[in-house]
């Protein structure tokens, strides 16, 4: 059976990376507005998913303000594609 | 130090699940495109067409380039328009509707500029406008198509092509523009 990915089990990041495969990417107020999270809650998880690779932030301009633009990495959506899989077969009940 | 997390149930894993792709399919739901969207873009493609022919029947590579200026234009505000509006990037917006390399927008392209050019050829300038105007309409609405099938399956369809293949793409449409323009 496929392993659970440790870096996307909290549902927060497993919604932050599910969101960002609807784009290329995101502004940073944008996911957040999304997720109805707050700021703090949403920079500590992509901090988390930035070191696991899983998504690489930079630094642009949106609206005449400096923020932060967000994307997942190849490598990102592999481990997402894997953990839904496995996600799918726990609710399917397969072990 | 972060603990590992505790294996979810069945249940919650069913609850996460459905409540990320909540969130994905409203945040796909709530992307607008700025005014006149598509129909700028279809009507730059037009004109495109038009100048295209024209330049290639005339001898006047001018006149296609400055078609090409105007759908560079067009396509360039349109889409900076999107990423402010929405503060998000869609590179399938970008290259399967703008770019046209969706395959009904694509083919309608291709087939609207040859009738064109053939008709350039043959001084008939009222079929040139006809197959540029029917070009730039497929062009629309193949584009409002793509847009509906985004939004029933956002992941699928949100990035498009690589920009290598775009670049790819891109060198051809230029050198097939060379030889037309050098053998006209």
């Amino acid at each position: 059976m496929a392993e659970l990915d440790e870096h996307v089990v909290a549902p927060v990041r497993l919604k932050i990376m599910t969101t960002l495969t609807a784009v290329s990417e995101a502004e940073f107020a944008t996911v957040r507005d999304a997720l109805d999270v707050s700021d703090s809650v949403l920079s500590k998880h992509l901090g988390a998913l930035e070191a696991a690779a899983y998504l690489r932030r930079h630094k642009g301009a949106h609206r005449g303000r400096r923020t932060t633009w967000i994307s997942l990495t190849p490598q990102g959506r592999k481990a997402l594609t894997a953990h839904i899989a496995a996600l799918r077969a726990l609710i399917d009940g397969i072990d | 130090m972060e603990s590992k997390p505790d294996r979810p149930t069945a249940k919650e894993s069913a609850a996460a699940l459905l409540d990320a792709e909540t969130a994905r399919a409203t945040l796909a739901d709530g992307i607008a495109t700025p005014s006149w969207f598509f129909s700028s873009i279809g009507v730059a493609i037009a004109v495109q067409i038009a100048t295209t022919a024209a330049g290639l029947g005339d001898d006047a590579p001018w006149v296609l380039a400055a078609g090409l200026a105007v759908f560079a234009a067009v396509a360039g505000v349109q889409l900076a328009r999107f990423r402010q509006v929405n503060g998000v990037w869609l590179g399938g917006l970008a290259s399967r509707v703008v770019l046209g390399t969706a395959t009904p927008g694509s083919v309608s392209y291709t087939i609207a500029l040859g009738a064109a050019i053939w008709a350039a050829y043959g001084d008939r300038w009222w079929l040139v406008a006809l197959w540029a105007a029917v070009g730039g309409a497929a062009y629309t609405l193949s584009g409002r198509r793509w847009m509906r099938t985004y939004r029933v399956d956002p992941a699928a369809h949100a990035r498009g092509e690589s920009l290598a293949w775009l670049a790819v793409m891109a060198a051809a449409a230029i050198g097939g523009l060379a030889v037309l323009v050098r053998n006209a």
